[in-house]
């Protein structure tokens, strides 16, 4: 008897053991029920976000975090960052979005600095964040408002509902409005010109492109140029003879700093067999500004500048023609560049100081 | 050693349980937010007392809501893999042995990550969206487990080598599989499924998995502690515990089913969190003998001390970010096994 009862002690033990960690779920399921984390005072009203989810969230929104560097971007934009409360480790846009509480990365939160926050509204966006990120939030009670662009378009037309979400209707509407614009006397100046046949290299090894689907794609058409790998995947992986075959005219480089992109450019012109290409032969490329990987009204400035790198002939006639051949008043002096490569190679950076004029 | 007794077997795991209060109790404590030990033990006695009202929102939030269920699921979890990793050593006679031999773990990353792509086309409702990883990937346990438990068959009979080698061999192949469908995924997706691989603890799940985790482990590890005196005759061997009386291949596919389920039903919330099931084991093995009958309680405490803490530092070592927990399970456990190895020879 006493053996039989020695062997099933411990079972017995992780009964109890599951039976204490059983109750206390259970008292927590309570205390959810009893205590309502909002106050009943706050006035909600009910938003339907872009992922079709409804979610109910203060008349008045005060509290805001962002969960991807994009929506902290629009924020400033639209010039609600005294709202801002909290934003990820890779907010770095404008600078004094550094500044601001950091929740931890855009993948992976911290929910503890997050409901620590006090959060009247969690923003995410569906191609950075995680699903697994939003039910958590759905569990803990905090509101979280998903972005969901998909093309440049949608991007402007994301912004003006987000800014009606955050109640600021009129700002919106007003960024909104001056993004189309500039696009609009973008598109007029390109309307002669054949459209480039680019190859926008996201990741060098293994290459990696963009799809045609992607809000990338979309700002490049709308740049002036045709991205020559035409794959349904957003993210497809490519190979030099693919890229042989289809002879793309420049290489296009996202970049913070358009030294990096002539670093980048040479490892591969270093590489055998890259030198096939007429493009690496002759060393066209062009660098776009990092902005252009994240869906925010700064991709419009991104756009422009791709333009003007692709088709000087176009801006012929603008006042303030970008000189090429030395660095741009605007951006850091970069250390001066063979006259050979300059004849080819546009090297504009401008996109800084966007938020100027956005407010 | 001396023999083991009733009263040695119930200090021990005494002691074990107290270790893991502590850990829990410290655990409740470090986090991104700072949380004082005075309210802290105010509030659990709160809550132990029923008195939730009591408790100010930002304690009732971030410690009752985040990280109690957070510790809670890393206690069930680590105890469910140390079980799974100890019962695998002892059927496979194999010290390389861990809860993801046998290829469990790929096939519920299969399966969670086809229902991260199918769950994009079907509109669920916000409550069922949140169980289909967790049930594509338990499903997709449950698949490889029949057809390794088929493919390991030999005379109608399990054979621990068959066993093995087939589970080897399905498990690179779903491991083919699994990159094959992580270069079609984008975006969130690629994402996800590429922290669930890495196993993660840091995404709140329903209190109706926590329950049904519960209850599955109970049952399943209850179930291969009745063979804990056969799993001992059988370390001298499968013919040398056929004729003491052990009703080999019984063992083995209770040993087999259970420890597979409880893999799987670990997997399925958390990912493949790695090394727990290796390490545990072994640590467990070298303090306190290879007695199932102690070994079994001792995996499972130490299994959920182990990942309490790893998960622990994976969420303050670089807070407000998270490392994952797999890494901190290495880099905490290996040191420790290799110390416990030297002195154990020297």
């Amino acid at each position: 008897m006493l053996r039989s009862f020695r062997k099933s002690l411990p079972t017995a033990l992780t009964i109890a053991f599951a039976y204490v960690a059983f109750s206390v779920t259970a008292l927590r399921a309570r205390a959810q029920t009893s205590v309502p984390g909002v106050p009943p005072a706050v006035e909600t009203r009910e938003i339907v976000d872009e992922t079709g989810r409804t979610l109910r969230v203060p008349v008045s929104i005060e509290r805001i975090v962002s969960l991807a560097p994009s929506l902290t971007e629009t924020i400033y934009a639209l010039g609600l960052q005294d709202r801002l409360v909290g934003d990820t480790d890779y907010c770095d846009y404008p600078p004094d979005a550094l500044k601001k509480a950091k929740v931890g990365g855009a993948v992976n939160p911290n929910f503890e600095k997050i409901a620590a926050l006090h959060p009247d509204i969690v923003l995410v966006t569906k191609s950075i964040n995680r699903l697994d990120t939003v039910r958590a939030l759905d569990t803990l009670g905090i509101p979280s408002y998903a972005t969901d662009p998909h093309n440049v378009d949608e991007i402007i037309s994301s912004t003006e509902k987000l800014a009606t979400v955050l109640g600021a209707p009129d700002t919106g509407k007003s960024l909104g409005e001056d993004m189309v614009r500039r696009l609009a006397v973008l598109q007029t100046k390109l309307k002669d010109v054949q459209p480039s046949r680019v190859l926008f290299i996201v990741w060098m090894e293994p290459l990696i492109s963009i799809g045609k689907d992607t809000f990338i794609a979309d700002a490049l058409h709308k740049a002036g140029a045709i991205s020559i790998v035409d794959s349904a995947k957003d993210w497809p992986q490519t190979n030099l003879e693919e890229v042989v075959r289809l002879q793309p005219e420049y290489l296009v480089f996202a970049a913070s700093h358009s030294e990096s992109a002539a670093r980048d450019f040479d490892v591969l012109a270093s590489r055998p067999g890259w030198r096939i290409l007429e493009a690496v032969h002759n060393r066209r490329f062009a660098v776009i500004s990092e902005a252009v990987n994240r869906p925010a009204p700064r991709i419009v400035s991104a756009i422009e500048e791709l333009a003007r790198q692709l088709h000087p002939e176009a801006f012929s006639d603008a006042p303030p023609a970008p000189a090429r051949d030395t660095a741009p008043s605007s951006a850091p002096t970069s250390p001066p560049q063979k006259p050979s490569v300059a004849k080819n190679v546009a090297l504009t950076f401008s996109a800084d100081e966007e938020y100027a004029c956005a407010r | 050693m001396r023999p083991l007794t009733f009263s040695r077997m119930l200090l021990r795991c005494g002691v074990l349980l107290l270790v893991l209060f502590v850990v829990v109790v410290i655990a409740l404590k470090l986090g991104a937010v700072q949380v004082s030990l005075y309210g802290l033990g105010r509030d659990l006695i709160r809550v132990l007392l029923g008195q939730t009202r009591a408790i100010s929102t930002d304690y009732g939030m971030i410690v009752v809501d985040i990280r109690l269920p957070r510790i809670l699921l890393g206690i069930v979890v680590g105890a469910s893999l140390s079980v799974a990793g100890a019962s695998f050593q002892a059927l496979l006679r194999n010290p390389l042995a861990d809860p993801y031999v046998l290829g469990v773990s790929s096939g519920a990353a299969v399966g969670a990550i086809l229902a991260l792509i199918v769950e994009s086309h079907l509109a669920l409702s916000p409550d069922l969206a949140g169980l289909i990883t967790p049930l594509g990937a338990f499903i997709g346990a449950a698949a490889t487990i029949a057809a390794v438990y088929f493919l390991g068959r030999r005379d109608g009979q399990i054979d621990s080598g068959t066993l093995l080698l087939g589970g080897i061999i399905t498990a690179s192949f779903l491991s083919a599989v699994i990159m094959f469908l992580m270069s079609t995924l984008a975006g969130g997706n690629l994402r996800g499924a590429s922290y669930w691989l890495m196993g993660d603890l840091s995404t709140p799940q329903p209190k109706s998995l926590l329950y049904l985790l519960g209850i599955g482990f109970v049952i399943a590890a209850g179930a291969i502690y009745t063979t804990a005196s056969d799993l001992n005759l059988l370390l001298a061997g499968e013919k040398e515990a056929m004729h003491l009386g052990v009703d080999v291949p019984r063992v083995r596919i209770v040993v087999y089913l259970a420890a597979s389920v409880l893999t799987g039903l670990a997997v399925s919330v958390s990912g493949a969190i790695g090394y727990v099931g290796l390490l545990v084991p072994h640590v467990m093995r070298l303090i306190f003998g290879s007695d199932h009958r102690m070994l079994i309680p001792a995996s499972a405490l130490g299994g959920a001390i182990a990942l309490v803490i790893a998960d622990t530092l994976a969420r303050t070592v670089v807070a407000p970010s998270e490392l994952p927990v797999g890494a901190m399970t290495a880099m905490a456990g290996a040191p420790l096994f290799i110390y416990l190895l030297r002195r154990r020879l020297a």
